[in-house]
This record gives C-alpha cells, sequence and structure tokens, in this order.
C-alpha cells in the first residue's frame, strides 16, 4: 500500500495519537503479534484436537448447520470473526465466552448441559491464539454429495402429502382449518378468542376483500340480519362484487413488479402496459383457475393466441426496468440483466425460490444449481416485449388497441440505441461465469431445475400442438406445463406458494412468514399440515382462488375478535398460532381509498389507461406506476418502488403519514366533501352520522360529548367556517383515527 | 395485562450487548425470543438512533456528489506525464484501450494535457487545480484517492454503482443503508436529505432511483427537498386552520384514539401512531426552521457566497446542509448539476469552460462549508465526501472546443473530517491518468470505509430480503485503512 504523507502531518497525527490514544486504537485493524505464526499453529492444534469437535458437536446445530440463530455462525473462521461474538486474541473480551460461561444470557448451549469448564477452557485459550480452523466446519460452497441429497429433502421441494385433519372436538371448531390451529393450540394449552362482532366481521371482510368500507347501510343490513347463513351470503356476495379484483389485482402487481416506465436515464412511459393490470383485475373476478393464471402470464400468446386476455397476461415477462441509455459495450450485459429479472420475478412470484440468487454461484442455501439458473433463463431468450394490436375485453371501445405484450417475433418496442445495432435479444443464452458476459461458457438448453422434475427428462412438458410454421419456440409453453403440474414438477410448491399467499393477506403474516422464499433462508411454516391441506384443497377444487377465499374467511380462526388478554400474549406473544385475529393497517391504497369512499367522491370507473395525478377521484390501483415519479403520497405509506418483487410490504409509522393527513390539501379535500355531506340536524346527530360512515359504528357518548364540544368550540375558534368548518375538522380528525385504519 | 417488566430487562440487556452482537443480531434474537410484535415496533422504533458496530468519530454524513463525471487530470490528479503523451493516441500509451470506453466513438480524440495550471497547495504541498482557488486552501483537511474505478461508462448504472453498490436499479443507497444502520439523532427531521440543482438543469440520470430504499422500509429513504417551491410536501397547515385551530384538532384526535388505545394496549404501533402526529405537528415548526437559511449572519452569507450570482444556488444548499447536519440528520446529498452534457460536470463539449463553470459553482460554497463546519466543531464529526459517478478520459472528444468522454477505469475524489486523515493521497493512477493503476479502489471499498468511518461493519450492516442477506458492497469492500486518522 502506497500512502504519501507530508512532513508535516506525519508529526501531527503523531501529536494526534498522544491526545487520542483509544480512538486512535479502534481505528486501526487488528495488531498482529510478533509471535503470531508460533501462536496460529498451536491454536490449529487445539482445535484439531479438541475445540473443533466441541464446536461441531454442541454449537453447530444452531449456529452455521442446519441453521442460523441469532446471527452466530461458525461454520468457517471468517463468519465467526464477522459475527461480533469473538475478538479474535482476545478471548476475555469475547461475548461468546460470557454465554458459554453462563454469565450473560442466553446461556449457551441453549436448553442443553452447560459445556464442561475444561472445554470452556480450551476454546479461550483457543481465541487467544487467534481462533483458527484446519479447515470449515461446513462447507458451504460446495455442498457434499450428502448434503444435497439433504437439501432435496427440503420440505417444500417435497410432493404434496394428502394429510387429513385431526378429529378434534371443540364447539370452537367449525372447519377443517380449525381443526389443524386448534390442535396446535391445545397442545400449548392456548385458548382461541370467539367469533368476532357482526359489525367487526363485515368491515374485516369488505377491506380483505374489496379494500373498500362498507355503507352504514350494509352494516346495519348485516347486523340485523338472523339467518345463520348470513355471513357467508356476504362473502359470496363481496367475491362477486368487480371491486375484488381490484384489490386482489394490486396484491399482484406488488409480487410482479409491475410498473409502466422503463426506469433509468429517461424512464420513458410504456403508454400501452396498463393491460397487464387490466388483465389481472379481470382474471380475478373472472375466478380463472390459479394453474391457467399463472400459465398465461408465462405463455399466454402460445397457450390462447386468440385470446385478448391471455396476450395481456404476457405484460408480467416484461414487467422490469431496463436501461433506456446504452453504449454498444453493454448491450448483452443489459439483455442478460433483464433475462435476470424474468428468472429471479418467475421463480419468487410464483415458486417462492429465489433461483435469482445462481446467478454467479450454485444457490448458496437451496438445491438450486447455476446451471439450473442459466437453463430456466434460456427459455426466454427469444421473448421479448412487444405491441400487438388487440380486441380488449376490458376497454370501453371494442376496436383493437396498442397492448403491451411479451412474445417471439413480435413487434418489438423501439429503444433509443436501435440506431446502433441494439439487437433487444440474442439467439442463444449462455452459461456465464459469476454473470459476466465476458466470461461465456457453452450454450445453456432451455430446462427445468434437477430438484423439481422427478427425474423426467426436459421434453416430458413441452408443447403439445404446436403450429408447424411458428415464430413461436413453445418453450414457454413447457415451462407453464411444468409449472403447473402437481405430479412430476413444480405444480405442488405452486399451490403451496399461492395459498400462503392469500393466507398472508388474509391474516397478515403468512403460514410460510417469508412468502416469497420457501427456500432454506425462508422460514419454516408454522402449521405445514395445513398448509398442505391447502394446497391440496386449492389443486382438488380446480385452483380457483374465490372458493379458497371464502374456505379461509368462514373459519373460525378467521372469525375471532382481535382481543388478547395476557396469558395468551405471555404464551405466544406474535399469535403465531392464531389464538387470534390481530388487527391488519391499511396498506396506501386502502387509505386513501377508504378517505375517498367515505367522502362520498371515489370514482369507481374501472379499467383503462392510469393517471399520476394525486388529485384523481379513481381507486389507488388506477395510479400509473411511474419509476421516476412515483406518487407521492403512496410511497409515504409504504407503496413498493415496483423494482423487484414484493411479497410482503414493509410497515412503518412515520411522521411524514401524520404531516399527510393533517396537511394534505387532498386529505383535507376528502374532509371538506365528507362534511358536506353530513345531513343537516343537530351537532350531535351529524357527528353520529359522521362516525356511522367513517367506522361503521355509533360513537360512544364519551366520544360524541368530546366531539360536540370540540365542534362547538372549534366554530367560535376558527370563527369564519361556523359549525361547518367545525365539522370539515372533524371529519379529518376522523380519518386521524387509529380505528380508521387499523382494521380488527 | 401482559407484563412488561420482562420486556424491559430484555431490553435492557439487548441495550447492553447491541453493540458486540451487532444489530441484526438483535432482530433476530428478538424474533428468538418471541416478543410481541407490537412491542418491537415501539423498541425498535426504524428511526430511532441505534448503537454502532464499534465506536466511531463520523456521525454524519455530507456528500458532494459531482454529478456527470468529474475529470480527474483536470481537478485533483495532476499529470505531468500528459505534456509528455500530448497529442499522442491512448492506444499506443496502452494496448487495451478499444475505442469502446467512451461513448461518442468517433470523437476519438489524442491524449491532451490539462487546461488548467496546477499548483502546490496546503502545508502537504497538494498539487491542485487552479479552477479550485478556494478549496485548496483546505488540502490539508482531506484525504484524496485517486485510484477509484467503477464498472460502468454510463451515467445512470454508474451513478447507482456510486449511490447504491450495484450499477441496476432496485438496491438502496449508502444515505439509506447508513440511516438504516444508526437511525437518525433527530426524529423531527428526515434523516437522509438530497438536494438537487435548483437552476433547472434537471435531477441526476436514474432520479430518484438514486436515494431510494429499495428493499429496506421505505422510512429510510432520501427526502428530496424540492428545489422549487415548497421544499417537503404537507409541512403547511390547510389554510382554514389556525395554528389553535389545528392544536385544538390534534388533541381531539389524541384524545379519542388514547380512549380507542386503551381498551387495545397490546398493540403498539397503536401508541406509535399517536406519538407520530405529535412529531408531525413539531416538524411543521422544525423542518422550516432547518432550511430557513434567512436566520445567518451576514458573515457566514458572505463565507458562502449566498449572493454571489455564479454560486449563490450551490451555497444555500451548503448552508442548508450544515444546518441539517447541526441538527442530527444523518447523511445529506448535495448533487452539483443536472442531466447530462453541459447541464453537469459532463464535459462532453468544452472541458475547459465546463470545468470552469461547475468548479466556480461549487468552489467557495464546500470551501466555506469546510471552514464553518471546522469553526463549530463539527467537523471531527462530519464525514465530508466529494465524488461523482465516474471519471473521465485523458485524451480530447473532438468538436469545436475539445471535451472529455467518461472513464469508469479512473476518478479521483476526496474526504474530509470525521476520522479521516488530512493531506494524504490514497493510490496513483498510470502516468497519464487512464486508468487506476496503484492500490486500486473499487466502489465497493469506498463503501466500506464510509460504513467504517460511521463505527458500521460493512459485512454485518446486511438485510435479509427474498432468500438473501443484502449489503452494500455485495460480496466484496475493503476498507481503506491508510487513510483513517
Amino acid at each position: 500500500m502506497l500512502l504519501r504523507l507530508a512532513g508535516h502531518l506525519s508529526l501531527a497525527i503523531a501529536f494526534l495519537s498522544c491526545v487520542f490514544p483509544l480512538l486512535a486504537e479502534e481505528n486501526t485493524p487488528p495488531k498482529i503479534s510478533p509471535k503470531h505464526a508460533t501462536e496460529m499453529k498451536a491454536g490449529l492444534d487445539l482445535f484439531r484436537s479438541s475445540v473443533g469437535q466441541t464446536l461441531a458437536s454442541s454449537c453447530l446445530k444452531c449456529h452455521g448447520g442446519e441453521s442460523v440463530k441469532a446471527d452466530f455462525d461458525l461454520s468457517t473462521r471468517d463468519k465467526l470473526l464477522a459475527s461480533g461474538y469473538v475478538e479474535q486474541g482476545d478471548a476475555a473480551n469475547s461475548y461468546l465466552m460470557a454465554l458459554l460461561r453462563h454469565d450473560e444470557e442466553p446461556h449457551m448451549p441453549l436448553r442443553a448441559e452447560k459445556l464442561s469448564d475444561e472445554k470452556i477452557a480450551a476454546i479461550a485459550q483457543w481465541i487467544d491464539l487467534g481462533a483458527p480452523y484446519d479447515k470449515p466446519l461446513v462447507d458451504a460452497a460446495k455442498p457434499t454429495a450428502a448434503d444435497q441429497d439433504k437439501a432435496s429433502d427440503f420440505w417444500s421441494l417435497q410432493p404434496l402429502a394428502t394429510i387429513a385433519p385431526s378429529a378434534v372436538t371443540s364447539d370452537w371448531v367449525k372447519s377443517p382449518i380449525d381443526r389443524f390451529v386448534w390442535k396446535k393450540l391445545n397442545e400449548q394449552g392456548i385458548t382461541p378468542n370467539p367469533t368476532a362482532d357482526r359489525r367487526t366481521l363485515i368491515r374485516r371482510a369488505y377491506f380483505d376483500l374489496l379494500g373498500l368500507p362498507p355503507t352504514p347501510e350494509e352494516v346495519a343490513a348485516f347486523v340485523a340480519d338472523q339467518d345463520p347463513e348470513a355471513y357467508g351470503q356476504l362473502i359470496d356476495r363481496l367475491l362477486d362484487s368487480p371491486h375484488y379484483g381490484e384489490r386482489w389485482a394490486r396484491h399482484w402487481m406488488d409480487v410482479a413488479r409491475f410498473a409502466e416506465s422503463f426506469g433509468y436515464e429517461q424512464d420513458t412511459d410504456r403508454p400501452h402496459a396498463y393491460h397487464y393490470r387490466d388483465f389481472l383485475i379481470q382474471a380475478l373476478n373472472d375466478d380463472l383457475p390459479y394453474d391457467q393464471f399463472v400459465a398465461w402470464q408465462l405463455a399466454g400468446d402460445e397457450i390462447a393466441p386468440q385470446n385478448p386476455l391471455a396476450q395481456m397476461a404476457t405484460g408480467f415477462l416484461g414487467a422490469g426496468a431496463f436501461p433506456t441509455q446504452l453504449t454498444e459495450a453493454e448491450f448483452e450485459q443489459a439483455r442478460y440483466d433483464e433475462l435476470d429479472d424474468v428468472v429471479a420475478t418467475t421463480g419468487t412470484a410464483f415458486l417462492g425460490l429465489t433461483i435469482g440468487c445462481a446467478r454467479c454461484h450454485d444457490h448458496k442455501f437451496d438445491p438450486i444449481t447455476s446451471a439450473d439458473y442459466y437453463r430456466m433463463a434460456s427459455t426466454f431468450t427469444t421473448t421479448t416485449r412487444s405491441l400487438a394490436e388487440l380486441d380488449v375485453p376490458t376497454d370501453a371501445a371494442a376496436k383493437p388497441v396498442t397492448v403491451q405484450v411479451n412474445t417471439e417475433g413480435g413487434k418489438k418496442i423501439p429503444h433509443l440505441a436501435d440506431s446502433r445495432g441494439f439487437p433487444h435479444f440474442y439467439t442463444t443464452t449462455h452459461f456465464l461465469t459469476r454473470g459476466d458476459v465476458a466470461q461465456k461458457g457453452e450454450v445453456a438448453e432451455f430446462g427445468f431445475p434437477a430438484v423439481l422434475r422427478d427425474g423426467h427428462p426436459r421434453d416430458y412438458w413441452k408443447a403439445q400442438e404446436v403450429p408447424s410454421e411458428s415464430a413461436l419456440s413453445y418453450r414457454r409453453t413447457a415451462l407453464a406445463n411444468w409449472m403447473t403440474d402437481t405430479e412430476a414438477g413444480a405444480g405442488g410448491l405452486l399451490a403451496r406458494v399461492i395459498v400462503n399467499r392469500l393466507w398472508h393477506h388474509h391474516f397478515g403474516r403468512g403460514i410460510v412468514a417469508t412468502p416469497s422464499d420457501f427456500g432454506v433462508q425462508g422460514d419454516p411454516p408454522s402449521h405445514p399440515a395445513l398448509l398442505e391441506w391447502l394446497a391440496v384443497d386449492l389443486i382438488h377444487n380446480g385452483w380457483r382462488l374465490k372458493r379458497m377465499h371464502k374456505q379461509i374467511m368462514t373459519s373460525q380462526t378467521y372469525m375471532q375478535s382481535a382481543a388478547a388478554n395476557g396469558e395468551q400474549l405471555a404464551a405466544d406473544p406474535q399469535n403465531v398460532l392464531l389464538w387470534r385475529h390481530a388487527p391488519r393497517r391499511l396498506e396506501a391504497e386502502g387509505v386513501r381509498d377508504a378517505m375517498l369512499s367515505v367522502s362520498g367522491q371515489l370514482d369507481r370507473t374501472m379499467f383503462g389507461p392510469g393517471t399520476l395525478d394525486e388529485g384523481m377521484n379513481r381507486r389507488s390501483v388506477y395510479f400509473f406506476i411511474k419509476r421516476s415519479r412515483l406518487i407521492p403520497t403512496m410511497m409515504l405509506f409504504d407503496w413498493p418502488e415496483h423494482l423487484v418483487s414484493i411479497g410482503s410490504r414493509s410497515e412503518t409509522t412515520t411522521a411524514p403519514q401524520a404531516l399527510s393527513m393533517m396537511n394534505s390539501p387532498h386529505t383535507r379535500s376528502y374532509a371538506e366533501s365528507f362534511a358536506a355531506a353530513s345531513p343537516s340536524g343537530s351537532v350531535e346527530a351529524r357527528i353520529t352520522a359522521a362516525y356511522q360512515k367513517a367506522v361503521q359504528r355509533d360513537p360512544t357518548e364519551q366520544e360524541l360529548k368530546t366531539a360536540a364540544a370540540f365542534v362547538a368550540a372549534q366554530a367560535e375558534r376558527d370563527g369564519s367556517g361556523g359549525e361547518q368548518g367545525a365539522l370539515v375538522d372533524l371529519c379529518q380528525a376522523l380519518f386521524g383515527l387509529n380505528e380508521f385504519i387499523y382494521i380488527d | 395485562m401482559y407484563d412488561f417488566q420482562t420486556v424491559q430487562t430484555r431490553r435492557q440487556w439487548l441495550a447492553r450487548c447491541g453493540g458486540g452482537a451487532g444489530l441484526l443480531g438483535l432482530a433476530t434474537l428478538l424474533q428468538d425470543e418471541g416478543l410481541l410484535a407490537a412491542e418491537r415496533g415501539a423498541a425498535l422504533n426504524p428511526l430511532a438512533p441505534k448503537q454502532s458496530h464499534f465506536p466511531a468519530k463520523a456521525k454524519r454524513v455530507i456528500w458532494i456528489f459531482v454529478n456527470g463525471g468529474p475529470s480527474q487530470v483536470d481537478t485533483w490528479d495532476y499529470k505531468p506525464g500528459l505534456d509528455k503523451w500530448a497529442g499522442k493516441s491512448l492506444k499506443e500509451f496502452d494496448g487495451t484501450f478499444e475505442n469502446t470506453t467512451g461513448f461518442f466513438q468517433h470523437q476519438v480524440g489524442k491524449l491532451m494535457p490539462s487546461p488548467f495550471k496546477f499548483t502546490p497547495r496546503g502545508e502537504c504541498g497538494k498539487m491542485v487545480s487552479e479552477i479550485f482557488p478556494k478549496l485548496g486552501e483546505h488540502v490539508d483537511k482531506m484525504a484524496f484517492i485517486h485510484s477509484g474505478y467503477t464498472e460502468s461508462n454510463n451515467h445512470s448504472p454508474a451513478l447507482f454503482m456510486m449511490n447504491t453498490g450495484m450499477a441496476r436499479m432496485g438496491f438502496p443507497g449508502v444515505g439509506s443503508w447508513v440511516t438504516y444502520g444508526l437511525g437518525s439523532e433527530n426524529l423531527d427531521l428526515p434523516g437522509f436529505v438530497v438536494m438537487s440543482d435548483p437552476l433547472g438543469r434537471g435531477l441526476p440520470k436514474g432520479s430518484a432511483a438514486n436515494w431510494g430504499a429499495a428493499f429496506l422500509p421505505g422510512v429510510y429513504q432520501g427526502t428530496h427537498l424540492r428545489p422549487q417551491g415548497a421544499p417537503i410536501d404537507n409541512l403547511s397547515r390547510p389554510g382554514a386552520l389556525s395554528d389553535m385551530g389545528q392544536r385544538a384538532q390534534l388533541d381531539l384526535l389524541k384524545q379519542l384514539n388514547q380512549q380507542h388505545y386503551a381498551q387495545r394496549q397490546a398493540e403498539g404501533e397503536l401508541a406509535a401512531r399517536i406519538e407520530s402526529f405529535e412529531l408531525a405537528y413539531r416538524m411543521q415548526t422544525t423542518a422550516p426552521e432547518a432550511i430557513d437559511i434567512s436566520q445567518e449572519s451576514e458573515q457566514i452569507s458572505k463565507l458562502y457566497g449566498i449572493d454571489e450570482k455564479q454560486c449563490g444556488h450551490f451555497a444555500k444548499q451548503c448552508l442548508v446542509a450544515r444546518r441539517m447536519i447541526e441538527r442530527g440528520v444523518r447523511f445529506v446529498q448535495i448533487y452539483s448539476g443536472g442531466m447530462e452534457n453541459q447541464r453537469s460536470w459532463d464535459g462532453h463539449i468544452d472541458i475547459e469552460g465546463n470545468h470552469r463553470q461547475f468548479a466556480g459553482e461549487t468552489d467557495q460554497p464546500i470551501a466555506a462549508l469546510l471552514t464553518d463546519l471546522a469553526q463549530r466543531g463539527l467537523l471531527d464529526e462530519t464525514l465530508v465526501i466529494w465524488c461523482g459517478e465516474f471519471g473521465r478520459l485523458p485524451i480530447a472528444q473532438t468538436g469545436e472546443k475539445p471535451g472529455r468522454d467518461h472513464n469508469p477505469h479512473c476518478f479521483s475524489a476526496w474526504m474530509a473530517g470525521g476520522g479521516v486523515q488530512g493531506g494524504v493521497s490514497y493510490g496513483e493512477s498510470d502516468e497519464v491518468g487512464y486508468k487506476a493503476a496503484i492500490d486500486k479502489v473499487h466502489v465497493n471499498d469506498l463503501h466500506a470505509t464510509i460504513l467504517h468511518l460511521l463505527g458500521l461493519d460493512h459485512e454485518k450492516l446486511t438485510y435479509k430480503y427474498n432468500g438473501r442477506r443484502f449489503r452494500l458492497t455485495d460480496v466484496a469492500g475493503e476498507v481503506l485503512h491508510p487513510i483513517l486518522a
């Protein structure tokens, strides 16, 4: 290393290090002892003779072997030192020693006998000697044959098992789902909640299925309905509502990283991309079987070329970002990046498999090889974003409109680099070393991951009826066949992932809490048998999602109240075992759509081009998603950036969100409309009506008193608006109620 | 009711071991211990200040993003060798040059010495281009890097690379990572603030994706102060409401929300949201105050050059940056220049005129910022970075007035303040400044060093998303220990 230092400066540094010896020391790399080599050798001997074995037998299983708890991984020396638990050469200051000596909690090894004093002393001595390894305890980079066998034993990669719900006798149990849930709760001695009251149920169902609140009239009618079937009928009604598709399409748009612009330099618009969003809405409303829903998104142009909806579905493949400005040197890398986006999104969206991780090397945790990755990428080699003229069923006018599709041999979308010979695609896809186009290997033939094809060759899934002359290669059809094949292909995993996504949105947490990662790094299922049962049930009933919604929503597990008592919280604080229906915060769309709906301003026009105008009154799913100009209010409430597949949005609570409720001209205008629509009558009657609209209940006596006092005082204070002005302020405050956006 | 005592104890324990075990270890432990989600939310307010991995001097960062790609050989990397090679082809100097490095393949000129005069400055005698008369006075505070290199020769991928460590869209930037790692010291202001060109020359290429949070929670995204109009959304009350009126409205809301919360003590998020309205109310005062430079003395205005025609706009942004830093904002990024060509440091046409202009816009304000931070005792805790997305070729881009084309193989940058040595230079480019030659510094290394200066271990600052633990430095990154104080 070369460091040019001016003479004066070294003096200054010498001076500084006298004044701040501590800081100087902390900022320098670990000192290397002059006896380094001897010490390391002694340490190695110690590791070989005893310490290595102690770590392997007492610690490795949870810390680098089968899992990595608490970010402490001792499978290799680098990981051990990087963990922060061990200070190289300094056992006294190593946190690990405090845990092993039981000076600090959690005492280690966890729930096992304390290590003998000799063993602890040996580990301490070994750390003092620099903690050397002769070889890693687990070779993560190159799994041994035994490991690979083990990895393919991994639960999510197994064929679906038919599991009958256990026979339980309890009044609480209403449906097969409840049998699975009750069994686990009962084992832990946790008492689940009773059914929620009717107002809570209808509110929950409306927001879950439509993303909109019920009207006071709908609530009153449901509460008054004595029919025991009333709740089931309500679910049917909501599933029939066209708003259902709008609500659930939005969930899928997150997963599909859907946006309507290229991103990068110019972020050029994709004005014909919205048809993909309209496909989602229509397909969900039509209850298109999920296997078909998936197949069309991968290969609708091949499978059902005459059906405009199937063509629109292929928008999935081309929804990712792509550079608008390219130099010649970047053409090929950009294409491989694009294929990567398609493979990675396809893997996570449908299969919860992080195939994208295998671009540069075999997957570090899951049994996906780099070869698997390039074979899948090869499926899309000649597929590009294209424009087609279609009679679109979701557009008002029946004449053909331009639709952005993805196909082979289609009409390409112009690119700025076309004049310099940008080819859009290459005829072959190669295996690359470390994902680098400068390091090409053989041509990669398309194919499917070895762990999910039950020993069958690729052609087992090839398209059956292929026209003799076609620009289409039907590789994507084969991919779709494989993906939806529940016997020999990935269909079992496909079913598990989608029922879990539904569960995630109904309960706020999936049975697998990482809905886009069903791999080794993801969370294991909290109720594995239930997940199997749901997946099998979905397949046996024709992959119908609406039926699955009802199946879930008519369970006692879903219908129970949100209450929580100390015993339940102490036993299962995160509600993993589902002893209650935990309250949920509305997403960005839900917050805005609810305000529009309550204020009477909601424009229910469906489909068609979106807009960037925040002042529009249509549902939020109709915002135009431009990557460089994401809608500010949506972003405040954790809207995704629409660049990568998102299975679970983050949920933050911030002051800028509150500012938008307090000061945004849009919120204020909703409040004004809300107040303007308020019936004439006494202040108390008007407040009661506002409460009914906003939170679908009457105010309590105390709330009514507080609110009425506020209106009177506010009318005095901000005089010019009088009572009406004060009512606007009140209506705006109702939007700010936690009850408005947290749904029990 | 739920026994909060256990939570309290656990939290105390975590506070004690937080530094050693690492923040993520902490989060994992919390999860393993099965703590109530609500409690976790409250305990780990996403912006609350967090312990660094190890003690460090730098607490905050101001990154002057020299947008468009400043030419190293015309700014800080003095290359007398260029005189010797003047007029020769770059291919002759370096056989690997294939004319594909740059953008304008039909305008490849010969090796061209800098049009600017270099003179030794400061105690350390650093050779500095004449376009930085004032910054030259501060070289003894700066650690120069002359061997930087990156992976793309195109603006937006290179901007993404410099900001996020990846040349593709969709990854969190340094500012987001730092705010995620350290939280913010002032909850009444955003933790990560971005300022862009106020003269209508546009946003940097790739725009908001340069400061987006990507897969990190949205709370860590950069807040872009709008260069025109109201800088932050929703800071002023609706016209119909007086301050008292709004206060009364919020008091009502608080009262109603507290009655609701009283029945639901287990839901920590509800309490956090009640508090967020109080924070928001305060922000209405604190945020405008933080950006109100009219409160500064005449002497300070003069120092920065607020009233100077050429640099006034940038001076204001530098002064706002200092006010933000003073108030505990964690990360401030100021972009000098807007989009490509003559709208930023992207000197394809007339490198001399271009760099004279943009140096002229920034020289005095950045120098003033360093002086001002130092005189307030803030420089020790503030890391100031001067760096763009790539460098430029030492050959001319031919045209009426010679320019210089993009060069990913070499760039210069400097850092000053919090924890870096002053008056030192790290690494060297080749004889003509075409490629980084000695002690090469990849963008990952630069990022690792920035995080290290803030007390964050770049290998430990990770976030799990779709099956992988991501970090700013991907799978690489070496801290540049020799420039650390």
